[in-house]
């Protein structure tokens, strides 16, 4: 721990110099300002709390929200309904307070196993965030005197502070808010919103629960929004169903985008200053400014995607001339106690009676196969076999249509992928599956999540992984890479990366897609050792598709043949390569065809 | 090389950084019919596919009749006399008989005519012209996708593995087929073939194509030819 | 009881023409355009014009049919052709040219709501009933689209060639298919389409700057759950147009305006096709 905070702290003091300099600002702000414009900012600035939780969630996680705003309006109308029918009192207060964090809360989690469940699309996600703000706006239309309908309830007694105070309360929460979310999205778990915004799948075969983790985000960012709804009904006095409405809800996501997603302070300096300019201009020029934003914002969506605040900072680092930071370079060293070797007997993998059809059509029938620890089984076939098919229905309890699957004697059910990944699966797809944006040991970290929990608010200088992968990793070069940029990496690499960090699971059964694809000669040979060694001294059960049969025959214990979705053949190399019945599927004798007159 | 139908010259490319097919050279002379062999994996349909336009160039120029294809869009080289049969997804399975062989046309004047003339290649399609796609057998799917590339009178068919899980019947028959029209309309045809037998029976030339690189080429009919790539692609 | 069918009926016939055009560019261009709203404002709004110039009311529809198409083919070409690759910034960026119509609405004709002259006035009897006779011309209107796009679809070599981008774009190219041009000419009549809905529908209530978005949210909804074939669209309209009229009459007005949108996200959740076939 003292090691982390060490190495972790010129970037830490950094930050929370940063964040006592801002609340200097803050606290001095209402002096050096008038009176209106202060009005105006304490509004601006729970605004811009609220645009915080939308960056959060779509430029860090990737989840396009429109429905921020009816967290906001619930919490606003939990004040104002508390203090209109139940008269303001400390208790009154606080028990509003609560409630409304919790009804929010609560419609969060309900969103959340609605948005995210199993193979739902991104599509239907933003459909149900546009769809909650509207029957929210329309449960309130409909309350009648109870929560004034369409012109809401105003007027009630409310917390009497002053102006100054507001806006130090307002602008206190966004400060600290701001610096959380800031320490939260550079700490190693913070890295997580970026590898499920980017590749949810690979996220879920590394036995993470994305669904879970997107649920919990939702509802942090549903009770910030809450509370700043709160705030907002105590300090204008006025609920109206507008709050709740979509029209607030999207334009949220107009300030993210101009401010620039995924930068945080973007989208907070955004929101402010448009909610101030549009405050301005709103007696003299509304529509037309309305229509500038309009037009900026589809300007930036076309040709600026990254919003306006990421250019200026390019500007400014010109300018200044100074580099940027450097990433603290991990160091790895391998994990306690993941070297033992797995237990050698038993079996490993058993597929009984697999089957996988798609209406009539039959892929996968009547798969019985047996694979214990050490071995080392390639999987050949032609085109259309099923291959690829058989792998994910291994990986992927939701899969196959009928059969049973065993990983260490437990029957996958119906799991999903993650939970596979608990049972000892490892799978490592065809093209290089990675996290692009991440570096290296980013992606390595990540590839412990299920063993090691990252810290919430830390980067760890240090990083333990199994020595399968370890042997992967500098057999490959790739320490010397830790802080290179994936993208950057060669296709080789990054075949390399993606094995190492399935190996960093410490999975039992490895499945391997076409491991060599794509691949030179010097890198097959690597790689061919490197598995040979992984089935010999760690145990590991290896399946392995393949088409390059010379690698196939080098390095195999055993070889089994798909052909037209069942197995026509299993036995050791000797048996399998010199067999008729290979031979036949492959050169396609069996269509026996006489040339016509040349 | 000049007047080739088909030319290709240091030709790389593949899907991102990978490469899938290097430095490959050839050339196909008009009116021939040239098999390029080689096993899963190795690059054929990749191949096809950058002559298609579906894939960038990575390296390297191709010609077809001469006119350079880089910068033209996948649709204009279909207009150009080009006739592709992918591997996967060839025909709209929810479209018609019909329908399919109207969209190898890019006219409708010509429709009939040309219909008659490839009813006498395969009787059955004219008699099943409301039928939906996806519900012929195998075998006529692949009649009905030879019959569609055939209806433009095509200059250049590229042709993706037309004989994977057919019946020996029905491969003899696109065998007749193939050689009938180079006969008649002196089209060059490019077959990619696992199917040994198929393709000498077919072509006049090949090139092995062995982990995206050409490692041999000749003319099928020299002698001992067909032991050669049988041993290439069934080695183990 | 037949005043409750032959308000089914005549809603689902204007959700069907509504949501037609959106069907449209969602099939050959697989995005949702979210300006959709917005022309089906400019459509009331050129019925507008058509009034206030003293003008046969019927001319109305050809003036929005026009102008959708026009701006229609500018927004394809300027803002969602080069948002290709980034169909959820493509929504986004139609999102935000919806805000820009209204704001130049507004700005040209002002905040206020709005009437035009109804090209047919007056009630008929019908099963009993004195039903408004421009409600049931528009039942034969969305017949008459229906038939029309049918007919094209599977009648003319653009409605098969539209068909085939529809369901492979990949092979469409391959046999000669400008697919640029189908996504082209598909966005630019959905658009026209739009604009059409908009001058139909403005005579039934009014026109306000924003009066597309809660026919936007509604025929969006509907879309997704069609999927991209017009014949479910047509089942939806009347199964969830069909819900919303009786929820309205015999529960709650303002719970049946939110049956559609909510009835749509829970069928999605089921059954994430819809109402199509695969």
């Amino acid at each position: 721990m003292n090691r982390v905070l060490l190495s972790a702290s010129p970037q830490l003091r950094k930050i929370l110099g940063l964040a006592l300099l801002a609340l200097l600002a803050v606290g001095v702000a209402p002096f050096l300002l008038d009176i209106y414009t202060v009005n105006i900012l304490v509004r601006s600035l729970l605004y811009a709390c609220v645009a915080l939780t939308v960056d959060i969630l779509w430029g860090y996680t990737g989840i396009l929200t429109f429905g921020q705003s009816a967290f906001f309006g619930i919490g606003a109308y939990a004040c104002g309904l508390a203090f209109s029918h139940l008269g303001l009192s400390p208790t009154v207060a606080i028990l509003a307070f609560v409630g409304g964090l919790a009804v929010a809360a609560a419609t969060a989690a309900l969103v959340g196993w609605l948005a995210f469940g199993y193979g739902v699309s991104p599509i239907y996600v933003s459909v149900v965030t546009l769809v909650l703000p509207i029957v929210v706006t329309q449960i309130l239309f409909s309350g009648g005197t109870f929560t004034g309908s369409s012109s809401g309830l105003s007027g009630f007694d409310t917390v009497d502070l002053d102006l100054e105070t507001w806006f130090w309360i307002a602008g206190g929460a966004l400060v600290i808010l701001t610096t959380a979310a800031w320490i939260f999205v550079r700490s190693d778990a913070g890295r997580l919103l970026v590898a499920i915004r980017e590749n949810e799948q690979r996220c879920e075969y590394l036995g993470i629960n994305t669904s879970l983790l997107k649920t919990m985000i939702l509802v942090a960012a549903a009770l910030v929004a809450a509370a700043a709804g709160y705030a907002y009904a105590a300090y204008t006095d006025v609920i109206a169903p507008e709050l709740a409405g979509f029209v607030f809800g999207t334009e949220l996501v107009i300030w993210v985008a101009l401010g620039g997603r995924g930068t945080l302070i973007g989208p907070v300096v955004g929101a402010i200053v448009i909610d101030l300019v549009s405050a301005y201009l709103s007696g003299s020029l509304p529509f037309v400014w309305k229509l500038v934003i309009g037009l900026a914002f589809v300007l930036v969506i076309v040709v600026l995607p990254q919003g306006f605040v990421p250019l200026l900072r390019k500007g400014w680092r010109r300018l200044s001339r100074s580099a940027p930071p450097a990433e603290p370079i991990s160091a790895l060293r391998p994990a306690p106690g993941a070297s033992r070797r797995h237990s050698t007997a038993g079996t490993s993998l058993a597929l009984q009676h697999v089957s996988r059809h798609y209406g009539s059509l039959k892929v996968l029938a009547g798969i019985d196969l047996s694979v214990r620890p050490g071995e080392l089984l390639s999987l050949v076939g032609p085109n259309g076999a099923g291959k690829t098919t058989l792998i994910r229905c291994i990986a992927d309890g939701h899969e196959r249509s009928g059969g049973r699957v065993l990983v260490q004697g437990n029957d996958i059910g119906r799991r999903s992928p993650q939970r596979c990944v608990a049972f000892g699966i490892g799978r490592k797809f065809q093209t290089a599956n990675v996290f692009e944006t991440l570096t290296v040991a980013e992606c390595l970290r990540l590839a412990r999540h299920r063993l090691e929990r990252p810290s919430w608010w830390a980067r760890g200088s240090t990083l333990s992984v199994p020595e399968a992968a370890l042997n992967v990793i500098s057999a490959t070069g790739l320490d010397r890479e830790l802080g290179a940029a994936v993208t950057h990496l060669s296709h080789g690499m990054k075949q390399a990366l993606e094995l190492a960090m399935v190996l960093a699971l410490e999975p039992s059964v490895l499945l391997l897609d076409e491991p060599t694809a794509g691949l030179t000669k010097p890198e097959r040979a690597l790689i061919g050792g490197i598995l040979t060694t992984l089935a010999r001294e760690h145990a590991l059960s290896i399946l392995l598709v393949e088409h390059d049969l010379d690698f196939v025959r080098e390095i195999s214990s055993r070889v089994v043949v798909l052909h037209q979705g069942r197995i026509v053949l299993d036995g050791t190399v000797a048996e399998v390569v010199d067999s008729a019945l290979v031979r036949t599927i492959y050169a396609g004798e069996e269509h026996a065809v006489t040339g016509a007159a040349r | 090389m000049s007047g080739a139908a088909l030319d290709l010259t240091g030709v790389s490319s593949g899907y991102g950084e990978a490469l899938v097919i290097r430095d490959v050279s050839l050339s196909v002379a008009p009116a021939e019919i040239f098999a390029i062999l080689g096993k899963n994996g190795m690059g054929k349909s990749t191949l096809l596919k950058t002559i298609m336009g579906y894939l960038p160039l990575a390296a390297g120029q191709i010609r077809i009749f001469g006119d350079p294809t880089k910068g033209v869009p996948t649709y204009r080289l279909a207009d150009r006399g080009i006739a592709y049969s992918p591997q996967e997804q060839a025909l709209f399975q929810d479209l018609s008989v019909g329908d399919n062989l109207r969209l190898g046309l890019s006219h409708e004047t010509r429709f009939a005519q040309e219909l008659d003339r490839v009813g006498r290649f395969f009787p059955f399609l004219p008699e099943r012209m409301r039928q939906r796609a996806g519900t012929l057998s195998g075998g006529e799917q692949k009649m009905l996708l030879v019959a569609r590339a055939l209806m433009a009178r095509p200059r250049l068919m590229l042709v993706d593995e037309i004989s994977e899980g057919l019946q020996p019947s029905v491969v003899q028959k696109l065998v007749e087929v193939l050689r009938a029209e180079r006969a008649a309309t002196g089209v060059t045809i490019l077959l990619v073939e696992q199917n040994v037998r198929f393709a000498s029976a077919v072509a006049d030339r090949y090139a092995i194509l062995k982990r995206g690189e050409i490692v041999d080429t000749g003319g099928i009919a020299d002698s001992g030819v067909e032991a050669k790539i049988t041993n290439e692609l069934s080695s183990v | 009881m037949s005043a409750q069918l032959l308000d089914i009926i005549s809603s689902a016939a204007i959700f069907y023409i509504v949501a037609a055009g959106l069907l449209i560019v969602f099939g050959v261009m697989k995005i949702i355009n979210f300006a959709h709203g917005g022309f089906l404002t400019i459509g009331g709004y050129a019925a507008l014009v058509t009034t206030e110039l003293g003008l046969n009311p019927w001319l109305a529809l050809p003036l929005a049919a026009l102008t959708g198409l026009v701006i229609g083919a500018l927004v394809e070409h300027f803002v969602v052709r080069p948002l290709y690759a980034r169909p959820l910034d493509a929504i986004l960026a139609t999102w935000g040219l919806g805000i820009v119509i209204g704001q130049l609405i507004t700005i040209a004709f002002g905040r206020e709501v709005q009437f035009v002259q109804s090209p047919v006035k007056g009630t008929t009897s019908l099963l009993g009933e004195d039903y408004s006779l421009y409600r049931l011309l528009l039942v034969i209107g969305a017949l008459v689209l229906a038939a029309g796009l049918a007919a094209i679809l599977q009648g003319t070599r653009l409605g098969l060639m539209t068909r085939a981008v529809i369901m492979n774009e990949s092979l469409a190219r391959g046999l000669g298919i400008n697919s640029g041009l189908v996504r082209f000419a598909s966005f630019s009549v959905g658009s026209a389409l739009a604009s059409l809905a908009g001058a139909l529908i403005t005579p039934l209530s009014s026109v306000d700057p924003n009066m597309g978005v809660p026919w936007l949210v509604n025929a969006f909804m509907l879309v997704l759950v069609s999927g991209t074939s017009l014949v479910s669209l047509a089942i939806a309209t009347v199964v969830l147009g069909g819900a919303q009229v009786l929820i309205s009459a015999f529960w709650s007005p303002i719970l049946g305006s939110l049956t559609i949108v909510v009835l749509a996200a829970v069928i999605l959740r089921i059954r994430p096709q819809g109402f199509a076939r695969e």
